[in-house]
């Protein structure tokens, strides 16, 4: 066993010498100003998922932490990165549960499968909204297998479900592997990016986005912190 | 020869005269002002059958009958087109909603020739039936110019449509209990009339609102936005009605039971003589509830619709 | 000079065409600049269809335009009620054709003449009649048409009055329509692209020999009747029959006390492939007509007429597609009146002192009993043809040539001359719309028509011979 995970590393840095030599950018999002108010969602047309809510959940658009923490921001080098055509073998998950939709922001790399999973008790329809990609939308009745499914093209994708119109999540596919979604306190974190000069950019849904440029030149972490300009409205 | 000469004279005064308002239409009326680039007609076919449409031979009849609503460019940006609900189909992003294709693909040829030929009922595209044959080929043709997934694309599989089994009250009351568990009432509602809980949300993939297919309302010559034989009804739910909050249903109804389904929807054709409509008829106007022959192990907690008349 | 052109455009259409094509050269190089064309409005606002969708050049019908009319102003789209529109929505379109024409007439009844007859040109700026046209639907399968229509003086008639019931039990081939209306004819001379009074209208339709007093077999003018027509899916195979009273449109019963004629047409168009939809009809008018009618004091009465006499025309129609530019329509005619007419009965109401020949001498044109023919009177006969080819540039521009000549094959009075009541015509000219919606139409307009009639001129008997040169902008909004 031993010897293999030598040979593997051995291989590694044959195969990937600037593994060596990798940066991280982390970081934190937040904002400023005052977010608009994220309004109750009334599921009563569809008590199954209704009463998966001890108390009614909340609309997604913007959901904040403490210390104006900004969530669901996908972090991704979009400029400078020079392994953009890896396509992550394993699949990702983008499930449906007390009709929401889990996570509600689903970064993804370009041909990367993904599965949809019906976690409810009721018929959802998949509803992606691409303007680049090819528009589908599929049924999906509670106990039917994942949908699996991938797009071919960088895009930012509304998702809908045209029988609960609130429910609303977002896909994103990019052409690159190093991204990340600030969560539960706005931190993100793109690890293993060899020496380089990159660009870096936020995306919100409603507060749309913002680049930082950094250059990595060896084994560093560098600081990279991203405010939006909240709306009220 | 005088007269030539008087006719020359007349002519160019005429002509001098109606010129001046010529200038002036072009220059206050227009809507969109500017010089508009030229469509540029790419060498695109069709193929129906043994006839080959050719997208250049459209062009004047794109211009003549399609253009006011689908605009010059295809965009769905007619001047009429403020005006439709539902809206004319844009072109340039190659979302078709008749196909006997799955979700997400192209249609095929055959598909986009059956719609121009068909129309659409309850919206403004008008069924073009008086066109030759060719004039229709050349016009499938015409609009892949406008798209460049024509191009990098190949036209979907069409679905294998099994041979429909006999219509039976024992076929519609499974149908209807599909209609149940799918829940397509929850758009279409449970009598069909396009009422159920989520209609009053739906909106199309531009954001228009659309409304659920209302199957009650027609005659007894109804039809459906794509057709109206009952191998029609099976390759709209199959399909999914592209571009609309109708989605596919392919993946999760079996060949067999999706003719129960249409046997079904069918009934909620009220007013539309069907053989449908006579079993049911027969059958004292009731459709018996559904029993499973193999039920599933997890119990559907859904409310049932009520009895479909 | 107008022998040239005359010949030129019988023999030689290609001739005329090139001819054509560079005095239209001109016109484009003045409005070439201008972009997108349209018909009734009223119809185009309530579906968003441009003109052109209906009319292959406005007021022309084209195929669909032809289907949309036979399934009563309906797209058949469970939109064709009015409660799908706005309730601002008045369909109600206006056209009327501000002109500058110039007629020149080479026998005219003349004091100043020494023969009483003197040719007399004249020009100048003119109006066209005001037409009114309301239609539609009032609700799903119930379809309507009214049209008030004035002459250049703003002095109205009905011109059309009807309501339709379409699609009895749901078929296709069961309309039935009650009222004023224009016969079914499969080229509208409603829908005519001329606008000369010559060239304005088809004389193959009014036409009845020279002296003939049967005023009623004219099929051009709207009738009063009801007509049951039908067609397919598709349009392509349609028929139409109808029962009409013999008032040649007339309100109140100013003729006959019982008096019908009929209308019957059908036609089938085929796919033709490339070259488009080509179809081949036929039609057949026929009826009686009063020619005697009870007088008081020497004026005859209204509605009293009896002693009908019989009169038919019948012939083919085809309308020709070659590819997407050019097109032909021919039709053709066999007339025949009763010898009566032919003598000058029948037309008492309207002309009360014209004068009738009998073996006893003259008398006024009332077929009173035992009023006797000449010696040899016959049923007067003729034949004729109107050709009408078309050059579609474009949607938004469209030129146009008619000929129309019609021959008498049976005078009915014997001894005539065997040309007497000719009539040969041709017309030429063009429609451009400068732009194309589907709110208003709009034309600018430009015509010419030769018109000669054998042995008509009014006082020498001689042949007549008119011509007349007319540009306008045709709209309608």
């Amino acid at each position: 066993m031993r010897t293999n995970k030598i040979l593997v590393a051995l291989l590694t840095l044959l195969v990937c010498p600037s593994l060596m030599l990798a940066g991280t950018v982390s970081g934190k999002v937040t904002y400023t100003g005052t977010p608009a108010h994220q309004k109750p969602i009334d599921m009563s047309k569809e008590p199954s998922c209704a009463k998966q809510h001890a108390t009614p959940i909340s609309t997604e658009t913007v959901v904040t932490g403490a210390n104006n923490a900004l969530d669901n921001v996908v972090v991704y080098v979009s400029a400078g990165a020079t392994d953009e055509g890896q396509v992550p073998a394993q699949a990702i998950t983008y499930t449906q549960k007390g009709c929401q939709y889990i996570p509600h922001v689903l970064p993804m790399h370009v041909n990367q499968e993904f599965d949809i999973i019906n976690d409810d008790q009721t018929s959802h329809n998949i509803h992606p909204l691409p303007k680049v990609n090819t528009e589908w939308n599929k049924s999906q009745p509670p106990g039917t297998p994942p949908i699996k499914e991938k797009y071919d093209k960088p895009e930012f994708i509304e998702v809908k479900c045209n029988i609960h119109p609130w429910m609303h999540g977002w896909f994103v596919v990019l052409k690159t592997s190093h991204y990340d979604l600030s969560k539960e306190g706005g931190d993100f974190k793109l690890p293993n990016l060899p020496p380089g000069k990159y660009t870096i950019t936020a995306w919100h849904e409603k507060y749309g986005t913002q680049t930082a440029d950094v250059t990595i030149t060896g084994n560093e972490t560098k600081d990279v912190n991203f405010t939006f300009k909240a709306t009220a409205y | 020869m005088r007269f030539i000469g008087a006719i020359l004279f007349t002519a160019i005064a005429g002509l001098i005269f109606v010129a001046s308002f010529t200038a002036t239409v072009s220059a206050q009326d227009e809507p969109l002002v500017g010089p508009k680039p030229p469509v540029v007609v790419k060498p695109m076919e069709s193929h129906i059958g043994n006839i080959t449409g050719h997208a250049a031979d459209a062009k004047s009849d794109y211009r003549r009958y399609c253009a006011g609503c689908h605009g010059d460019y295809g965009d769905a940006n007619g001047e009429n087109a403020v005006w439709l609900d539902p809206k004319p189909r844009d072109f340039t992003i190659a979302t078709f909603k008749c196909r006997s294709t799955l979700t997400g693909t192209l249609p095929t040829d055959e598909d986009l020739f059956n719609t121009i030929g068909r129309g659409i009922t309850n919206s403004n595209m008008p069924i073009w039936n008086v066109f030759t044959k060719q004039q229709r080929a050349n016009l499938v043709a015409y609009i892949k110019i406008f798209s460049p997934r024509w191009e990098h694309e190949k036209a979907g599989t069409p679905i294998t449509i099994p041979p429909e089994p006999p219509v039976t009250i024992e076929s519609i009351s499974h149908g209807q209990a599909l209609f149940a568990k799918l829940e397509c009432w929850k758009c279409h509602g449970t009598h069909g009339e396009g009422d159920g809980p989520s209609a009053s949300t739906l909106t199309d993939s531009k954001d228009n609102p659309i409304r659920p297919y209302n199957f009650a309302l027609g005659g007894k010559d109804s039809r459906f936005k794509c057709g109206s034989t009952n191998e029609d009804i099976y390759k709209i739910f199959m399909t999914g009605v592209d571009g609309t909050p109708m989605p596919s249903f392919a993946d999760v109804i079996q060949p067999n039971d999706a003719w129960d389904l249409v046997h079904f929807l069918r009934t909620l054709q009220v007013h539309r003589h069907s053989k449908e409509n006579e079993v049911l008829t027969a059958a004292h106007g009731v459709i018996p509830p559904y029993v499973n022959k193999n039920p599933p192990p997890a119990a559907d907690t859904n409310k049932a619709p009520g009895g479909g008349q | 000079m107008r022998m040239w052109a005359q010949s030129h455009l019988c023999q030689k259409p290609q001739r005329i065409t090139s001819v054509l094509a560079a005095a239209f050269a001109l016109i484009f190089l003045i409005l070439g600049a201008s972009q997108s064309a349209s018909a009734l409005p009223a119809f185009a606002r309530k579906y968003g269809l441009r003109c052109s969708a209906c009319h292959e050049s406005w007021p022309m019908l084209n195929y669909f335009g032809q289907k949309f009319k036979d399934n009563g102003y309906q797209l058949m789209n469970e939109r064709d009620a009015p409660i799908w529109q706005n309730p601002g929505y008045w369909p109600v379109t206006f056209r009327i054709t501000p002109i500058w024409h110039r007629v020149s007439t080479n026998k005219v009844a003349v004091d100043q003449s020494s023969n009483g007859e003197a040719k007399i040109t004249s020009s100048g700026f003119d109006l066209s009649g005001l037409d009114f046209h309301t239609g539609g639907t009032l609700e799903k399968n119930f379809s309507f048409y009214v049209l008030p229509s004035s002459d250049a003086t703003a002095s109205f008639h009905f011109e059309t009055v009807m309501a339709r019931l379409d699609n009895i039990s749901g078929s296709p081939w069961f309309n039935v329509k009650l009222g004023k209306f224009e016969l079914d004819n499969l080229l509208s001379e409603k829908r005519i692209l001329t606008l000369t009074a010559n060239g304005g209208i088809y004389q193959l339709y009014h036409f009845s020999p020279l002296n003939d007093g049967n005023i009623f077999g004219q099929m051009g003018s709207n009738q009063l009747g009801l007509e049951l027509m039908g067609h397919s899916y598709n349009d392509r195979t349609r028929y139409s029959v109808a029962l009409l009273s013999s008032n040649n449109g007339l309100v109140g019963l100013p003729y006959g006390s019982e008096s019908y004629s009929t209308f019957i047409t059908g036609s089938q168009a085929f796919d033709a492939g490339k070259l488009g939809v080509d179809r081949l009809g036929f039609y057949v008018m026929a009826g009686v007509a009063p020619t005697y009618y009870l007088t008081t004091a020497g004026a005859p009465i209204g509605g009293s007429g009896t002693n009908n006499k019989g009169y038919s025309r019948e012939g083919f129609v085809g309308q020709f597609y070659f590819g997407q530019h050019v097109d032909l329509t021919v039709v053709t005619q066999h007339g025949e009146d009763s010898a009566w007419f032919g003598q000058g009965y029948g037309d008492f109401v309207d002309s009360p002192s014209a004068i009738c020949n009998t073996p006893t001498g003259t008398q006024p044109c009332n077929n009173i009993p035992g009023t006797q023919l000449i010696q040899g009177a016959r049923n007067p006969t003729w034949n004729g043809v109107l050709l009408e080819p078309h050059y579609v540039v474009n949607p938004q521009m469209i030129l146009l040539a008619r000929y129309e000549t019609i021959r008498m094959s049976q005078q009915s009075t014997p001894g005539a001359a065997s040309n007497l009541g000719n009539i040969s015509t041709y017309t030429f000219g063009y429609r451009y719309n400068p732009f194309m919606t589907s709110r208003a139409g709009f034309a600018y307009h430009g015509e010419y028509n030769w018109f000669h009639w054998d042995g008509a001129s009014p006082v020498t008997n001689t042949n007549l011979t008119s011509s007349e040169l007319l540009f306008g902008i045709d709209f309608d909004f």
